[in-house]
C-alpha cells in the first residue's frame, strides 16, 4: 500500500511537482556536468600543459657545474636512463636527451643540438616543423635547423650543409626547418649519436628533459624518486610549468565546487518553494490521514519517500543529460570530449535525493496539523 | 449492556467561547444515539472529543475504558485507529485515491492492507461496480457510502458520523440511513450528529445540545427500534 499511495500521490500533484522535477533535473544537470569535469579536469589539464613542454630536467649535478671543474659538465646517457627505465612510471610522456655544442665552421656561430629526434615531437607538441624529424635515405645524416638559422644561411629543405666542430666535420641534409617561435628557432637538430661524435663525446649527454603527467605533489615525487636514483645528478622540476599547473588546476577545482554548492543551494531554495505551495494543499489530506489513525511518523514518510523519489528521478535524468554536456562541453574547452565517469550517476543522484529532502522541510511541518482544526476549516 | 462510552463534566473552550459546559451522559454498547441541536451548539465539539480529534479544556470523555483526554498525540493516533470509525458530512475522501483504496487507506493505518477485505465492505454498501472509481466520478450518495465503508474497515467500538446526510439528496440519505440502520441491527454503536429529527427517531435515544449544554429529553420523546 505504501508504494502505491506513493505513485497515487506523485501523480495527484503531477502539476505541482513538475517544477520540482525540473528543478531537479536541471540541478542534476549542471551538478553532473561539472563534477564530471571536476573529475576529469587533472588529466585534461595535465594534457593540455604537456603541450607546453618538459617539466623536469635532469642535469649533472651542483659540484660539475662549479666554476673550475674540468669542460663541460656532462652525464652519462646510459646511467641516467638505466634509471628512468628503472622507475617503470606510465606517468613519463617523454624523455628526451640533449647534447649542445657550439659549431663555429661556418663564420657564425651556431649551437648544435644532438638529440633523440624522432621523440621530440612527444616532448614539444607544439612545435612546429616544415618537413620532417628524419631522413627516407639511409645515407643522409638528418638536422632540422631553426627558422632563424635556415635564414640566415638560406637553407631549404633537402639541401645539404656542412658542419665542423673542433677539426671534425659532417656534411648533413636539411630535412625539416622548425618554427618554435624561441631559443631553438636559432639552433641545429641532429641525432644524438652524430653529435656525440662530432663533439668527441660519445655516451655522454648535457641534459635530459622528461615531460611527466600529473599534478604538481606527483611531479614532485617522481623527482624525489629520480633525484635518489640518480645521486651524482640533479633532477628537478621546472617550477613555472608545475606551479601554474598546479595552481591553475586548484582554482578551476575551487570554481567548480563553488559552482556545484551555489547550483545544490538554488535547486534546493526551488524544491523548498513548490513544496511549501504542496504542504498547503495537503493540509487537508494529512488530517484526514491523522482522523482516520494515521501517525505523524508514517505520513511524513510517505511525504519524504515521495521527496526522494523525485530527487532520484531528476538525480538520474539530470546525471545522463549532464556527462553530455561536460562531453560537449570537454569539446569546446579542450578540444577532446571529457571521459564519462560512471561514478557520477550515484553521486549526483544521492546529491539530488539530499537536496530534495533538504528543500522538503516545510512538509515536515504537516505533522503538526490538527484533524479538527483542518475539518472546521480554518 | 455494557457502558462504551461516559461523559462526565466535560468542558472545551477555545479561546473565551466555551463549546461544550459540563456535559455528562453514558452510551451503552450497542446503541444508536443521535445527538441534536442547533448549529454551534457544541456537537461537533463532542464528537471531535470523542473521537480524539481535539482534546477537552476539563471532564473525562472515556471510550471504551480509555480516557481520552490523558492519551497523548501517539496515544490519540492509535486511539482513532482501533478504535473509531469517522463518518464526515463533507466525506472527507482523498480526491487522488479510487474508492478501493480510499477503504484501504484506513487499513494501512491501522495495521496492513487487505484487498479482498475492502472489496467485500464496498460491495456490502453496495458500490461493488464503483471500486476503481474515483471520488470525482462517485455521486454524494457513493462518496458517503464509500466513508461507511471506511469507517467499518477496522471493526470499530464506536462509529462517529458528523451530520452524515447533510449534503445528500433524498435518494441518497434513505440509502445511506438503511445502512446505520443496518449497522445499528448488526450491534454497532454509533453516535450521530443530525439536525434532522426524520433521522433522530430512528436512533435508540436523542441527546440535545443547546449553547454548549446538554438539553434533558423527555423520556416520552425517547425513539426507540
Amino acid at each position: 500500500m505504501f508504494w502505491r499511495l506513493l505513485w497515487k500521490l506523485l501523480r495527484g500533484s503531477s502539476g505541482r511537482l513538475v517544477v520540482a522535477i525540473l528543478a531537479l533535473v536541471s540541478g542534476g544537470l549542471v551538478v553532473s556536468a561539472l563534477l564530471n569535469l571536476e573529475f576529469d579536469i587533472e588529466r585534461k589539464l595535465t594534457q593540455e600543459f604537456r603541450m607546453l613542454g618538459a617539466n623536469l630536467v635532469i642535469s649533472p649535478g651542483r659540484d660539475a657545474q662549479m666554476p673550475g671543474v674540468a669542460p663541460p659538465a656532462l652525464m652519462n646517457e646510459r646511467d641516467a636512463f638505466a634509471a628512468i627505465q628503472n622507475m617503470k612510471d606510465p606517468a613519463v610522456v617523454a624523455a628526451v636527451p640533449f647534447l649542445y655544442i657550439v659549431e663555429r665552421g661556418g663564420g657564425t656561430p651556431v649551437v648544435v643540438v644532438g638529440t633523440k629526434m624522432e621523440d621530440l615531437p612527444k616532448l614539444e607538441p607544439s612545435w612546429r616543423i616544415e618537413g620532417q624529424w628524419s631522413s627516407s635515405r639511409d645515407n643522409q645524416i638528418p638536422c632540422v635547423v631553426g627558422r632563424n638559422v635556415a635564414q640566415q644561411l638560406r637553407l631549404a629543405v633537402n639541401n645539404p650543409l656542412d658542419l665542423t666542430y673542433l677539426g671534425k666535420s659532417a656534411r648533413v641534409t636539411v630535412t625539416g626547418i622548425l618554427d618554435t617561435g624561441g631559443a631553438e628557432d636559432n639552433q641545429i637538430f641532429m641525432q644524438l649519436p652524430e653529435v656525440q661524435s662530432l663533439a668527441g663525446f660519445p655516451g655522454e649527454i648535457g641534459l635530459v628533459q622528461l615531460s611527466v603527467r600529473g599534478a604538481t605533489k606527483a611531479i614532485s615525487d617522481y623527482a624525489a624518486r629520480l633525484g635518489t636514483a640518480l645521486p651524482a645528478y640533479e633532477v628537478r622540476p621546472i617550477r613555472q610549468v608545475t606551479e601554474a599547473e598546479g595552481d591553475l588546476l586548484n582554482r578551476i577545482r575551487l570554481l567548480i565546487v563553488s559552482m556545484v554548492l551555489l547550483i545544490l543551494a538554488l535547486t534546493a531554495l526551488c524544491v523548498l518553494a513548490t513544496m511549501a505551495a504542496l504542504a498547503m494543499e495537503r493540509r487537508h489530506d494529512v488530517g484526514l490521514m491523522k482522523a482516520l489513525g494515521g501517525s505523524i511518523a508514517r505520513i511524513v514518510a510517505l511525504f519524504m519517500a515521495e521527496v526522494g523519489v523525485l530527487g532520484a528521478a531528476g538525480g538520474f535524468v539530470g546525471s545522463i543529460l549532464g556527462i553530455e554536456l561536460s562531453r560537449w562541453m570537454g569539446q569546446r574547452v579542450f578540444g577532446t570530449a571529457i571521459s564519462a565517469r560512471w561514478e557520477i550517476f550515484p553521486l549526483t543522484v544521492a546529491l539530488m535525493v539530499a537536496v530534495a529532502l533538504a528543500g522538503a522541510l516545510p512538509l515536515r511541518l504537516l505533522g503538526k496539523v490538527k484533524p479538527a482544526v483542518i475539518f472546521r476549516g480554518e | 449492556m455494557a457502558t462504551l462510552v461516559q461523559v462526565e463534566d466535560l468542558s472545551k473552550e477555545f479561546g473565551n467561547v466555551r463549546a461544550l459546559a459540563g456535559v455528562s451522559f453514558r452510551v451503552e454498547a450497542g446503541e444508536w444515539i443521535a445527538i441534536m441541536g442547533p448549529s454551534g451548539s457544541g456537537k461537533t465539539t463532542l464528537i471531535n472529543i470523542l473521537g480524539g480529534l481535539d482534546t477537552p479544556t476539563s471532564g473525562q470523555a472515556i471510550v471504551d475504558a480509555v480516557d481520552v483526554g490523558r492519551l497523548d498525540e501517539s496515544g490519540l493516533t492509535r486511539f482513532r485507529a482501533q478504535k473509531i470509525g469517522f463518518i464526515f458530512q463533507q466525506f472527507h475522501l482523498v480526491p487522488y485515491l479510487t474508492a478501493l483504496e480510499n477503504v484501504m487507506l484506513a487499513q494501512y493505518f491501522h495495521s496492513t492492507t487487505d484487498e479482498k477485505e475492502a472489496r467485500e465492505a464496498l460491495e456490502r454498501v453496495g458500490l461493488g461496480d464503483r471500486i476503481e472509481h474515483l471520488p470525482g466520478k462517485l455521486s454524494g450518495g457513493e462518496q458517503q457510502r464509500v466513508a461507511v465503508a471506511r469507517a467499518l474497515i477496522n471493526h470499530p467500538k464506536l462509529i462517529l458520523a458528523d451530520e452524515p446526510t447533510g449534503n445528500l439528496d433524498e435518494a441518497n440519505e434513505e440509502t445511506v440511513i438503511q445502512l446505520f440502520h443496518d449497522l445499528h441491527c448488526e450491534g454497532h454503536t454509533i453516535l450521530m450528529v443530525t439536525h434532522a429529527a426524520s433521522i433522530g427517531r430512528l436512533a435508540d435515544r436523542r441527546i440535545e445540545f443547546a449553547h454548549g449544554r446538554l438539553v434533558q429529553v423527555p423520556e416520552s420523546l425517547k425513539f426507540s427500534t
